[in-house]
């Protein structure tokens, strides 16, 4: 090792303590870059894997009715490695003795030779008897259900039949249950007989014999045996065909890790400022000796090197720190998402490319950030560098700025100090600031779109004045249902809708016929109109189905297939539904009148009382009243279920941005300690000499602490000024990416508050330690300091 | 060995232009040990400076051991002086957190001249010629005054330089320790190396050849 390197790691262990701030800092930046990045690689990977190991159906066709001759048949075609009957049929459960549950029932041929999306027991018994029902493990959060409970199941057409649940089984491809509010149940073909369904299965999952991963080919395959379904007189409803290969929630997964990686990258940029600080510093403090070094025949780039190598040691360290802590914090983030998305993680392995590509920019951006300080360091010549007098040079009082200065605090001495001094060095208080006001921005902004998540998710739930929506599983007379709600007590207002379903061209997307008088719906109009009592053609659409159908503008005319027939349909309106994910359009009861005349398929209730008990109650005593008129109902949700699956997501950006916060904070607390530090060095001779004039440690300390509280409440002004526009800019693009939707933004004071006691907290703190070390220096040392 | 045609040298100040060399013309032998005299602000510090390659020549030229150094960039300049100049300070300049043989070692680290082994062997040696070497594994800030020049003067010599250069090198040090630092310096010319030394002490006559008198930026008998 040469003297140059000695230099380099010799001067840093000189100062210690700071650089293992600087180098805490970007450790900060690299642990949350290296754990976001290693989830994504894990997690992507496992996700996928484990969707794999199931044998996931290439593709999914729904036929009137399966049997064996159709699926030997089927076999037949080389291209089909195999296909398996399901049935699928939707229903409600019931573990205590009121509240009915939306239940979605699958029926299995052979629980013993399962080929196609194969389902994992976990617990209990394997396969379900007859008369038992295994549940989804997330779903028995759902149904409040245990193994062993006895519960109550009903489908469409059938009975109330008791079955015991007799184990949990994990279905990999499934959408968590918890999310959905569904309870998935399996069952054998015996029990749907009990259940009073016709033993019959409808949906053949396939599986192509090659090509897997090609969406092209399966489709071929699929219209093959689509072809062959309908020769032998079927009918065949739907082909679905799944990404192949990807778990239904591996993309948006992958995004969402990404977006974080990016906030870790973002950390670390900040944390690059502080390398900026911490050599701009040393290179001033230095110019005596790369002066020296040069007159004895150092070159510029020898001198770089030096410094550069010290940049390269901070990169070096911080990752040594990172690696470990980032895999820690992967492994958390995974647990939760694994968790979050019903899967299991096997293998928390990370590959070698993110160990690679995390130390890569652990070494370099920390030499980037160094690059310019260096640079400008070694430019001065070597004359210029040893005359040089030592620091604390800076001309203060050359520029207009400086005199308005020097005209703030009034006659509180101290104040005037503190605020002076803070912007002698002007670079280093502005990057400082920088960080700090992130820390800032972030949180004001975690708090501002929390605030204008609620808002728009009030003003969303505003629009739908019905506290209680049942579903039928087939189309009722409405004069049939109406004695039922007449019977039943606490409900106001009972509105009968149809719901149907909608093709235009390839894409499918749902219509609900609403009463022309309707006061359950009361449409947050953003183009055009709503639907008035006169129209019979018209077609009023929400924001999620204009975004994706660039053809249905308000003012054109678009042919829709609407069950079996094709009717033309004028696009009067768009309707914002916010978080709403669905495409829905809006069309008048007086179609669905002339086709199916009094019938409903679903109803929309308000209610005198909505707490969830009373609703349960109306519930349960709806259900037995439209049970004595004939009527079944197969589902039914409440506005605060409803609610709940957006409060989950709302939780999880909330979550996210409170921890980005905390960790940018950190950072800027950090680079705060490190500004003051390096202050503090850089003046203490004009320390020694206050000491000299009388001033007691006490009032040393007091002035750098306020100094630091100065830098916060500057901070704290810009992250107020910025908070507005950022959060606004966050929570768009946040909403944008999951529920493809703006915000009500609303702004929330609160914010400012507590930011503003934090910021004067962190700040005062940050500069605890240099300050006491600042009042420690006795006025001989400071005086005799070089 | 040193040779310095019409040398001016202005600096341009907030008070106006200051010339603080003027049309000076220098020859130098080699081996030749030669005392640059003046008063503090004479031009004295900025001669030294011209030779080492520090500063340029507003006009004239200037020529060390065959070299026009005005014409070197920096960078070359630097590699020059590495190899063919040995500079002592003042304030010594020691680099406060290399040991004492590690400052030796550092120029010829910059310049590559001695093969990587053998360099701590030579600060060792060079040390030891000094009197120093039981202070080689020793930081600057705990070694005294003279000790520090002794290291600046090893150092200066770690490239085996042609030439030697050292400002006020006894400036800092009692009589009787500048006295030993001016044997050494001794020594060293009549080992060969031409040295030039600026001061403004009249006692350095005893050890030099020749005094070069310098005021006001001229060499009244050049």
């Amino acid at each position: 090792m040469t003297t140059l390197w000695r230099k380099a790691i010799r001067d840093f262990w000189q100062e210690r303590a700071r650089t293992a701030l600087v180098v805490l800092a970007i450790a900060l930046g690299i642990s949350a870059f290296a754990a976001v990045l290693s989830s994504y690689a894990i997690l992507t990977r496992e996700l996928d894997q484990g969707y794999l190991a199931t044998n996931p159906a290439s593709a999914v066709l729904r036929v009137d009715s399966i049997d064996n001759d159709l699926v030997k048949a089927i076999l037949q075609n080389p291209e089909v490695s195999d296909a398996e009957p399901r049935r699928t049929i939707s229903g409600q459960i019931k573990a205590g003795p009121v509240q009915w549950r939306n239940l979605i029932l699958f029926v299995v041929e052979d629980y013993g030779n399962i080929r196609v999306s194969r389902l994992v027991p976990e617990r209990g018994a394997w396969p379900p008897a007859t008369g038992e029902i295994l549940i989804e493990r997330d779903a028995f959060q759902v149904a409040k259900a245990n193994i062993g409970d006895a519960v109550t199941v009903k489908t469409a057409n059938g009975v109330e039949q008791p079955l015991v649940i007799s184990g949990s089984v994990h279905d990999v491809g499934q959408a968590q249950a918890r999310m959905e509010n569904i309870v998935y149940g399996y069952i054998n073909l015996a029990t749907l007989v009990q259940l009073g369904e016709e033993p019959r299965f409808d949906q053949l999952n396939i599986l192509v014999a090659q090509n897997r991963f090609d969406e092209d080919h399966i489709r071929r395959v699929a219209d093959d045996v689509e072809q062959l379904i309908k020769s032998r007189g079927h009918e065949v409803r739907r082909v679905e065909i799944p990404r192949p290969g990807k778990h239904p929630h591996s993309d948006l997964t992958g995004i969402l890790l990404l977006a974080m990686s990016s906030f870790g990258l973002f950390v670390l940029v900040l944390s690059g400022i502080l390398v900026i600080n911490l050599l701009t510093a040393m290179m001033a403090s230095q110019v005596r000796q790369i002066g020296v070094m040069k007159a004895i025949g150092g070159t510029r780039g020898q001198v770089a090197g030096i410094y550069l190598g010290q940049a390269l040691f901070l990169g070096i360290a911080a990752v040594i720190v990172s690696i470990p802590l980032g895999i820690v914090g992967s492994r958390a983030l995974c647990r939760y998402m694994a968790m979050f998305l019903n899967f299991d993680i096997n293998s928390f392995a990370v590959p070698i490319w993110v160990y690679l590509l995390v130390a890569l920019v652990g070494v370099v951006a920390p030499m980037i950030a160094a690059a310019y300080p260096v640079w400008r360091g070694t430019a001065t010549p070597v004359r210029v560098a040893l005359s040089d007098f030592g620091l604390s040079q800076a001309n203060f009082g050359a520029n207009v700025f400086d005199r308005m200065l020097s005209r703030i605090g009034g006659t509180f001495s101290l104040i005037a100090f503190a605020i002076r001094n803070s912007f002698r060095r002007r670079a280093r208080l502005v990057l400082t600031l920088l960080t700090l006001a992130a820390g800032g921005l972030f949180f004001l902004s975690a708090l501002n779109i929390r605030a204008s998540m609620v808002n728009t998710l009030d003003r969303m739930f505003a629009a739908r004045k019905f506290d209680l929506s049942v579903f039928f599983a087939n189309p009722y007379e409405f004069e049939k249902i109406q004695k039922a709600i007449g019977d039943t007590a606490g409900v106001t207002r009972a509105e009968g809708w149809f719901a149907s379903e909608a093709s235009l061209g390839e894409r499918r997307f749902t219509v609900l016929a609403l009463p022309p008088d309707t006061q359950l719906m009361e449409f947050e109009i953003i183009e055009g109109r709503k639907l008035t009592p006169q129209d019979t053609d018209a077609i009023v659409i929400n924001n999620a189905l204009a975004g994706r159908e660039p053809k249905m503008r308000v003012g054109e005319t678009v042919v829709l297939r609407i069950g079996l027939e094709e009717s033309t349909w004028r696009v009067v309106g768009v309707a914002r539904e916010a978080f709403s994910p669905g495409a829905v359009g809006y069309i008048p009861m007086s179609f669905m009148e002339k086709r199916q005349p009094g019938m409903v398929n679903s109803l929309r209730l308000a209610l005198d009382n909505t707490d969830p008990d009373s609703i349960s109650a109306v519930k349960a005593e709806l259900d037995r009243n439209l049970e004595e008129q004939g009527v079944r109902a197969h589902g039914s949700s409440t506005k605060a279920e409803a609610r709940f699956g957006f409060d989950q997501h709302m939780l999880m950006i909330y979550v996210f941005l409170i921890v980005m916060s905390v960790i940018v904070g950190g950072v800027g607390g950090l680079g705060l300690m490190t500004t003051m530090s390096l202050n503090v060095l850089e003046r203490r001779r004009e320390m020694g000499v206050m000491r000299a004039l009388g001033a007691t440690p006490r009032i040393v300390w007091l002035m750098i602490v306020a100094e630091g509280v100065v830098i916060g409440v500057l901070s704290w002004t810009i992250a107020a000024l910025l908070a507005w526009p950022i959060s606004k800019a966050i929570g768009d693009s946040f909403v944008r990416v999951l529920f493809r939707s703006g915000l009500d933004f609303t702004f929330e004071p609160l914010g400012l508050v507590i930011w503003m006691v934090v910021s004067i907290g962190l700040s005062a703190v940050a500069s605890f330690l240099p300050a006491w070390r600042a009042s420690r220096i006795t006025v001989r040392e400071a005086l005799a300091y070089e | 060995m040193i040779s310095l045609n019409h040398v001016s040298k202005t600096y341009e100040t907030p008070a106006g232009k200051f010339a603080a060399l003027k049309d000076i013309d220098l020859e130098i032998r080699t081996g030749e040990f030669v005392g640059v005299v003046g008063k503090s602000g004479s031009g004295k510090s900025t001669l030294l400076n011209m030779v080492a390659g520090i500063d340029r020549p507003s006009t004239g030229s200037v020529a060390v051991a065959g070299t026009e150094i005005h014409a070197l960039s920096e960078n070359k300049l630097a590699a020059w002086r590495g190899r063919n100049v040995g500079f002592v300070f003042q304030f010594f300049q020691l680099l406060p957190t290399l040991t004492a043989a590690e400052n030796v070692m550092l120029p010829m680290d910059f310049s590559k001249t001695i093969p990587l082994r053998e360099r701590r062997t030579r600060a060792v040696a060079l040390l030891d010629r000094v009197g120093v070497e039981r202070q080689a594994d020793k930081l600057p800030a705990t070694l005294s005054g003279g000790e520090q020049q002794r290291v600046a003067i090893a150092r200066a010599l770690a490239n085996e330089p042609q030439l030697v250069l050292a400002d006020e090198p006894t400036g800092n040090l009692d009589s009787v320790t500048a006295a030993s630092i001016l044997d050494l310096f001794r020594d060293m010319a009549n080992r060969g190396t031409t040295v030039v030394i600026a001061t403004h002490e009249a006692d350095i006559a005893r050890v030099i050849d020749r005094v070069i008198e310098i005021s006001d930026g001229t060499i009244p008998h050049g």
